[in-house]
């Protein structure tokens, strides 16, 4: 048997029409239901596989927010129910389970999974049948390249723009205390040198000479004639676009290499309260930068009573930034379903694209594709503990600079 | 001069790290012509154990290799009494390839669901400090981690050249079917050399455990280093692989600081490749005569 195109051509065109009027009815199904009972809200989560760690923070959040929504009498009166499904950190399974969640499980909203990568194709499905995706932790490029109208991401900004609050500040200096050179080190991650790339370009621009830029590989690159080269250009600050791992081996290079630059920014990794000082030593993080979006000590809408519930639940321990954003994501639910009186998914749609939405994670706006307008915080460990140091008016901490030495 | 003779120093360092960790893999292959792909994975698992004696019982990393190594040649003689001993006839070696990778998922998942995904590294408090000779840093950790490797190989070498079972294991690999006719168990060298071999990778983790972070996936990346290592030293020979290792060590962190660490693990292919069109059998591989 010969294959003819135009007949498979067909074929092709009749099962899109077929799909496309499937979702149609979904979407028209999602609209006609009643609204009583409990709200359902379907999330997919990794909670098994590479991402389990971040997944079950986020899942922490999600939960708690609908706890203390539930002991407020719920949202609209109606109780909240979380629907979670494992997604075992596969983007593919992520994708079936939100098409599981709206056309079995019959959900009335959907929040985000956890990472861009499997945000990104779980907001297509969630986009075909007319939901909106409030997403907490998908702030790469490749979700917002999508152009999507339904994708709200609970931060104060896109991930490449992370770091331009670093700029901001090294650029707000008095003259004497700028530095002259950097050095940019970046990983070989859409999450990691597009950020160092952009604050190379605002520093550039204000004649801060780059001394070496490289970009390492992602698996197991030895950070040690990395730093061996950044260090030969004697630059005054080392900005380096990292995720973790890398962001450990980078520090433990310089400590071992005894180079200290007067300024050491770090994109990821260094943000990381819980994981950072046992990594690189605790006495080796004073003086390093880097940026995040939420800390227990800020005073953004919700936020110590937050703090409080989320240590209540789970006991006193460091609250992951994740579980903070996954709860964003609830409040900005509450908040838009208190303002339009229903939960129907194209007015939530059209009304988050107006206004401004109070948070855990800031007072948060968004473009027309859900990248949020904000800017994020100026972190820096001092005396062992890492604060917010810029912009000043949320700063807990004055800026120390320059660094002080590895160990001190 | 002086950026490569640093360079030089951090790679010989680290290669003689890699070299410890294929020594246990090319053993192995030369007894049993069993590529033991869940090398990395049993690296990785020493790692985890050893890091475990660090920050539960403070037991300094470089001392917990007296403990995870005979746990883990324990641990060896076991899988190859279980899993490898039974597989017979001519596809042994292809399934023993099967068989070692389920292995090593095996493990990286147990170690997944006790340690989670997180990174570790041991921190010992001469983590971060080195010496200054002659204006070139050595890192104390990459020192100690080198100087232990070569002891350790040392005392392999001596194993396998002046015990009663290095000659049976020597015989085995050269000629199997004339090494049991003349009396050699067989079956015993097998079962104790891939005991050794694990142990082999169970001294290497503990040390890797300190130079680098790691997570139950730490293991892809580590077996496809270890097998280039392996196949360009020539399979089987242990020699071939120490040489290799330092090799792949000093080539990739001279690439890393004159080019580009964008460069460094591929150019440590480029030469392998290389190699391998002028010399198919590796280093000191044994080119097979067939008749």
């Amino acid at each position: 048997m010969t294959r003819n195109p135009a007949r498979i051509a067909v074929l092709a065109a009749g099962g899109v029409l077929l799909l496309s009027a499937l979702a149609a009815g979904g979407a028209a199904a999602t609209h006609a239901r009643a609204a009583s009972g409990p709200i359902k809200i379907g999330i997919s989560l990794s909670l098994s596989g590479d991402f389990s760690d971040p997944g079950k923070a986020a899942q922490r959040g999600y939960k708690l927010w609908a706890k203390v929504a539930n002991a407020k009498g719920g949202v609209l009166g109606r109780k909240v129910q979380l629907i979670i499904r494992d997604d075992t950190s596969s983007p593919t399974q992520a994708a079936t389970n939100y098409q599981t969640l709206i056309t079995r499980d019959k959900v009335d909203l959907v929040f985000g999974p956890f990472s861009t990568l499997l945000s990104a194709p779980s907001a297509a499905v969630a986009s075909r049948y007319g939901y909106a995706f409030i997403e907490p932790a998908g702030g790469g490029p490749a979700i917002f390249d999508e152009k999507l109208h339904n994708v709200f991401f609970t931060q104060p900004a896109p991930v490449v723009q992370s770091a331009d609050v670093f700029a901001k500040f090294l650029l707000s200096l008095p003259a004497s205390q700028r530095p002259k050179s950097a050095s940019y080190p970046a990983l070989d991650d859409p999450f990691a040198s597009p950020i160092a790339d952009r604050v190379r370009s605002l520093l550039e621009k204000a004649h801060v000479k780059t001394t070496y830029k490289t970009i390492y590989p992602s698996e197991g690159t030895d950070m040690g004639p990395v730093i061996q080269k950044v260090a030969s250009g004697h630059p005054d600050a080392v900005i380096a676009g990292t995720q973790s791992v890398d962001a450990y081996a980078l520090v433990k290079a310089m400590v071992q290499q005894k180079f200290n630059p007067k300024f050491v920014f770090l994109s990821n990794g260094a943000n990381n309260p819980a994981e950072f000082p046992s990594k690189v030593g605790a006495k080796n993080v004073n003086g390093i930068f880097s940026t995040g979006d939420w800390f227990p000590q800020a005073k953004n809408p919700g936020n110590p009573a937050f703090v409080a519930a989320y240590q209540k639940t789970y006991g006193a321990g460091a609250i992951d930034p994740g579980s903070a954003e996954a709860y964003a994501a609830g409040q900005v639910v509450e908040a838009v379903a208190a303002k339009i009186h229903s939960i129907d998914n194209k007015k939530i749609i059209s009304t988050l694209h107006t206004g401004s939405w109070p948070t855990v994670e800031g007072v948060l706006r968004w473009n027309s594709v859900g990248e949020p307008q904000g800017s994020d915080l100026l972190v820096e460990w001092i005396n062992g503990k890492m604060y917010p140091v810029y912009p000043p008016k949320i700063a807990l901490h004055k800026p120390v600079v320059p660094k002080p030495a590895w160990g001190k | 001069m002086h950026q490569v003779v640093q360079a030089v120093i951090l790679g010989l360092l680290i290669g003689g790290v890699y070299a410890l960790m294929a020594s246990g893999l090319t053993l192995v292959f030369g007894i049993m012509k069993v590529i033991n792909v869940a090398q990395g994975a049993l690296v990785i698992l020493a790692a985890y154990l050893s890091y475990a004696l660090f920050s539960h019982l403070h037991v300094d990393p470089f001392l917990s290799i007296l403990i995870v190594t005979p746990a883990m040649f324990v641990l060896g003689v076991t899988v190859q009494l279980v899993f490898v001993r039974s597989l017979r006839g001519p596809d042994a070696p292809e399934l023993s390839l099967l068989v070692t990778w389920a292995l090593a998922l095996g493990i990286e998942g147990v170690l997944s669901v006790i340690f989670n995904t997180t990174y570790r590294v041991s921190n010992p408090s001469y983590a971060d400090r080195s010496w200054d000779l002659f204006g070139y840093q050595v890192s104390v950790v990459r020192a100690f981690a080198f100087l232990a490797s070569a002891i350790l190989l040392g005392l392999l070498s001596l194993l396998l050249t002046r015990s009663r079972f290095g000659r049976a294991v020597r015989a085995t690999v050269q000629n199997p079917t004339a090494a049991t006719l003349l009396g050699v168990d067989a079956n015993r060298v097998q079962t104790l050399s891939f005991g050794l071999g694990v142990s082999l990778a169970a001294a290497a983790g503990a040390v890797y455990g300190v130079i680098y972070p790691f997570n139950p996936g730490s293991h892809y990346d580590l077996i496809s280093r270890l097998l280039s290592i392996v196949v360009l030293g020539g399979l089987g020979s242990l020699g071939g692989a120490v040489v290799a290792a330092l090799a792949m060590g000093v080539i990739q962190a001279v690439v890393a600081v004159e080019f580009s660490p964008t460069w460094s693990a591929f150019s440590f292919f480029v030469v392998l490749l290389t190699f391998l069109l002028l010399r198919p059998q590796g280093i000191f591989g044994v080119r097979e005569r067939t008749l």
